[in-house]
């Protein structure tokens, strides 16, 4: 029954867009200049099975999402549309090697986008950049992985957000001493704890204890009454996000009264379905959330997005989202027939992804830099709204 | 010739990853054909993957010289692991051999000095394809000699029986660490070719996932014959890629029973000498009789 | 002293569910021969067998980890009777069964991932006691007991199973050696079958009350089940129940402390180094037997 489900649900969208794609095209008059007119490919490495998949499902879908809409609004010119062909990689780093070598070996393939693990995307890059084929990544958060003109990120890199966040959380509640869960396995997470780390130790706050765990860990009550041992004034999670729900429900049902802040993981609506009520107040920095989001542009994302899906679009839908945008702003500016370097040329020429939903999406040296971050937080009803202290 | 090239380029890193798999299956093939059952082919890859990055990084050593060490390494290696290991029963050695590759892991994850740690490593060289091939070749026929030799008799004795091979005055357990030290050396060659392809190592590269294609590739393949592994680790490198092709969606759970129905139907692995001797015999027969009933 | 306490009983908890898990994958060990990579499926399954029979059906706490426990059997004996017993019939061995038990983790990994929708569920809080009972001077959550006393119930219950009646003996004849266990009269079909579906059962237990113990029910739940599980059998010795559940106490316990009082990063070091160092010092576990008789 899932699994008919399952199939289903990734079929059709593809088909759809096929049937758009050659409508579009049938329909697309001769023009004396802009870029010519034709089909472009973007081979888009998923991660729709693997340790990640709940994840990679959300950038999947808001990246076809993109396409639909860029199709439909003729958004590129007029006779242009974009496909996007898939190919999954579990979150491999030799099956998505080998993805996005075949989509170079695929001529109508114009661009590349992929990977959410930095280890995999470092292993995709130099293949890339040998091959001359722009490369966006859409998950990745390790520093200095774009490499100019062909590799290039829309993705947050950990500093900015987390520290508003804690800077906002030591002007409300004042911490003397902190807690600190973290992932030993996992760099990204590793940068965000030390981010916040910073902050607090420059304002005073002392670290009460520094608690690492694995991805793969499941058992949390240990760590959980390890953490409360330390009497903290407050405890931060800085763990991927089955581990995240599971510190939060166990420090919860162990009694802890005191506040926990989080990260962008417990975020999406199936996590609040999950855990429920101890996730209640616990901030956590976003930078595009459903419910507080109000840009037109993202509002008309989330409208859309809700129903095609059926489903509150996180934020990293909005990342795959904005990934197809860039690569179709690339197409956009340039004249007559485009190659593979003049696409990446031109998209790192881009300074500003123009079609977003943050309310400003400056990029530099092919890196996405956030200016605006949000602190949300779940209320009682299982809404995202502004973070607000008792 | 166009085709060709097509298919190179949308095929030619399967078929890198496929010989990079080969190098990991000969290695088990190596420890398999002396009777022992041993994951520990991770661990040498791992420390030939690391050293050869490490060496090339910091040394500016060529890549050919750092397979030369990423072959020492693995076999230096190989040789403390057999000293411990070749104590145990077989069923225990398989077991110690699965918490060695954890241990590689959570000590590949708190050594960022040796290994990047989380953060990873990357590698500044790549090696080119060709290069890859012409090493597994000469590796095959090193394999190939082998089989052939007084050794190879000597491991198959082993593995058959290792009571009555050391009656005919083959110790086993000296054929065991010998063929370990094998597995080492070709498991650190492996390791390198995979660091010099991939450019980048995290702690995630050298772990569970390769002891298991490795293994599956070996047995898959054949593990009574040198030319098995090979063969193995083509058909398992190859597998997702057809399954993509004709199922994405359900292209694992394809892959899965790809593997099982190849196994119970043939439980020997796909080049299987027995089978062909006995077809051989088969055939023989057939003559015979007819020549008779002539 | 409260923390000492209160960590003691958490690691006293958490490896029980080691322990549990442990016991199922030492008995398809021990008695039929195979190295089941596919183990850790079975834990997930119930778990996501039992956690649907709640939100779909509405069952009782009881009746979910029934049905878990009843799914984690019945698909240890699905998968012995495609995957192992042909190779029986062939005399593949070890290598065999390993191979055919890694294309099965691969099959049940991935459609679990699809039956969960790729995500990580929990049982809704309202559906299994999450109270805290205080025990003497600390307080323990109601799922830790049970955990506690379902490891009690059931190493108590196998070891008699396996040493004090006849189909025990049956199961101990079979792992000896097959053949000569079906010459005495010994029906080594059912037994097989009985093994299996014990077996699956136990670490599907395992499973239901990890993946609510935990708020994790998806994919990943058998995988971390396996491979401390595994370290418990070892360290234990495979043809006892005692040595398992007493071994798997004593890893959770130890990797709880190792967090408190040593340090985070080396928790998982330190387990799988003790485990290496009982296979190379002392083989046969805390209470094995010198030797493997199955060969």
């Amino acid at each position: 029954m899932t699994l008919l489900n399952m199939l289903a649900h990734c079929v059709r969208p593809a088909g759809l867009a096929a049937v758009i794609a050659g409508v579009a095209f049938s329909a697309a008059p001769s023009r004396a200049e802009g870029l010519a007119p034709g089909e472009y490919q973007i081979g888009f490495v998923t991660e729709n099975t693997g340790p990640l998949a709940a994840a990679g499902v959300s950038y999947y879908h808001g990246a076809q999402l993109a396409i639909d809409e860029i199709n439909q609004s003729a958004w590129i010119g007029k006779g242009d549309t974009l496909k996007m062909v898939e190919k999954e990689s579990g979150s491999d780093a030799a099956r998505a090697v080998q993805a996005v070598s075949q989509f170079i070996a695929d001529r109508n393939v114009i661009a590349t986008s992929c990977c959410i693990l930095s280890p995999v995307a470092g292993a995709v890059r130099p293949v890339a950049v040998n091959a001359k084929i722009p490369l966006v990544i859409y998950g990745a958060t390790r520093p200095g992985l774009p490499q100019l003109p062909y590799v290039t990120s829309v993705v947050g890199l950990p500093g900015p957000q987390e520290v508003k966040m804690t800077k906002t959380i030591i002007e409300k509640l004042h911490p003397k001493t902190v807690a600190y869960f973290v992932n030993a396995d996992n760099e990204a997470f590793q940068g965000r704890f030390k981010a916040a780390q910073k902050v607090m130790e420059d304002a005073g706050v002392k670290t009460a204890g520094v608690i690492s765990i694995l991805g793969s860990d499941t058992d949390f009550t240990a760590p959980a009454t390890q953490a409360m041992g330390t009497n903290p004034d407050l405890i931060m999670v800085w763990t991927t996000q089955t581990p995240a729900g599971g510190i939060i429900a166990a420090l919860r049902n162990r009694g802890y009264k005191g506040p926990i802040s989080a990260n962008d993981v417990i975020a999406p609506p199936p996590m609040f379905k999950k855990i429920g009520e101890p996730l209640v107040g616990v901030p956590f920095p976003v930078l595009f959330s459903a419910e507080l989001s109000d840009t037109p542009e993202a509002k008309a994302f989330i409208e859309a997005y809700q129903k095609r899906f059926s489903a509150l679009p996180d934020a990293y839908a909005a990342q795959g989202y904005t990934m197809v945008y860039y690569v179709a702003q690339g197409l956009k500016s340039l004249d007559g027939k485009p190659t593979r370097e003049s696409l990446a040329e031109a998209m790192a020429k881009i300074t500003e992804i123009d079609h977003n939903v943050y309310g400003g999406l400056p990029m530099k040296d092919g890196q996405a830099e956030f200016a605006k971050s949000l602190i949300g937080a779940w209320s009682k009803e299982g809404k995202v709204v502004r973070w607000d202290p008792k | 010739m166009d085709a060709l090239l097509d298919f190179w380029a949308a095929y030619g890193s399967t078929v890198v990853f496929a010989m990079i798999n080969a190098f990991f299956a000969l290695s088990t093939y190596a420890v398999l054909s002396t009777g022992v059952l041993s994951f520990t082919t991770v661990v040498f890859a791992a420390v030939g993957g690391f050293l050869a990055a490490q060496t090339v990084g910091h040394l500016q050593i060529s890549i050919h010289l750092s397979f030369l060490l990423a072959a020492i390494g693995g076999g230096l290696a190989a040789a403390v692991v057999a000293v411990a290991f070749l104590k145990l029963d077989s069923h225990w050695m398989a077991l110690a051999s699965l918490a060695l590759v954890l241990i590689t892991r959570v000590v590949s994850l708190n050594a960022p000095i040796l290994t990047g740690g989380v953060n990873g490593l990357v590698v500044p060289l790549r090696v080119d394809p060709i290069e890859v091939a012409i090493l597994l070749a000469v590796v095959t026929f090193a394999f190939y000699r082998l089989h052939n030799s007084w050794y190879g008799l000597a491991s198959r004795a082993v593995r058959e029986d290792p009571a009555v091979a050391s009656t005919m005055g083959i110790p086993p357990r000296r054929i065991q660490f010998v063929a370990f030290v094998i597995s080492g050396v070709v498991g650190g060659i492996g390791g390198a070719a995979l660091a010099f392809t991939l450019q980048f190592l995290s702690p995630e590269t050298y772990f569970i996932g390769i002891a298991f294609t490795m293994i599956a590739s070996a047995v898959l393949g054949g593990s009574f014959h040198w030319f098995g592994p090979v063969v193995g680790a083509f058909v398992f490198t190859a597998l997702p890629v057809m399954m993509q092709a004709f199922v994405p969606q359900i292209e694992d759970v394809a892959k899965g029973v790809a593997l099982l129905l190849i196994m119970i139907f043939m439980p020997r692995g796909l080049i299987d000498p027995r089978a062909v001797r006995l077809r051989r015999a088969a055939r023989l027969r057939h003559k015979q009789e007819r020549a008779v009933n002539a | 002293m409260h923390l000492f306490l209160e960590q003691f009983v958490n690691g006293w908890a958490l490896g029980s569910l080691y322990a549990l898990f442990g016991i199922g994958f030492g008995l398809v060990f021990s008695t039929l021969g195979i190295l089941n990579a596919a183990h850790g499926t079975y834990a997930s399954w119930a778990a996501i067998v039992g956690y649907y029979a709640v939100v779909w059906l509405n069952v009782p706490f009881p009746v979910a980890i029934a049905v878990g426990v009843l799914a984690g059997g019945v698909l240890a004996i699905v998968v012995d009777q495609i995957g192992f017993q042909p190779l029986r019939a062939k005399k593949a061995g070890l290598l065999g069964a390993l191979i055919t038990s890694i294309a099965f983790w691969i099959i049940l990994d991935s459609l679990a991932g699809f039956a969960t929708q790729q995500q990580s569920l929990a049982f809704p809080a309202s559906t299994y006691p999450n109270r805290m009972v205080a025990v003497g001077p600390v307080m323990v959550p109601q799922m830790q007991i049970i955990t506690i006393l379902a490891l009690i119930i059931c190493a108590v219950g196998i070891y008699l199973l396996i040493q004090k009646t006849r189909i025990g003996a049956a199961m101990r004849a079979v792992g000896w050696n097959e053949v000569a266990a079906g010459l005495g009269g010994v029906n080594a079909r059912v037994v097989i079958l009985l093994t299996a579906f014990l077996a699956g059962a136990t670490s599907g237990l395992a499973g239901v009350l990890g993946g609510i113990a935990t708020s994790n029910v998806s994919f990943t739940l058998g995988e971390g089940l396996l491979l401390k599980g595994f370290a418990a059998v070892v360290v234990g010795g495979f043809d006892d129940v005692r040595g398992t559940a007493i071994a798997g106490i004593c890893l959770g316990i130890i990797e709880v402390f190792v967090g408190q009082y040593v340090s985070t990063a080396m928790r998982d070091g330190v387990t799988y180094a003790l485990l290496l160092l009982f296979l190379i010092l002392r083989p046969r576990g805390l209470f094995g037997s010198t030797s493997f008789l199955r060969a």
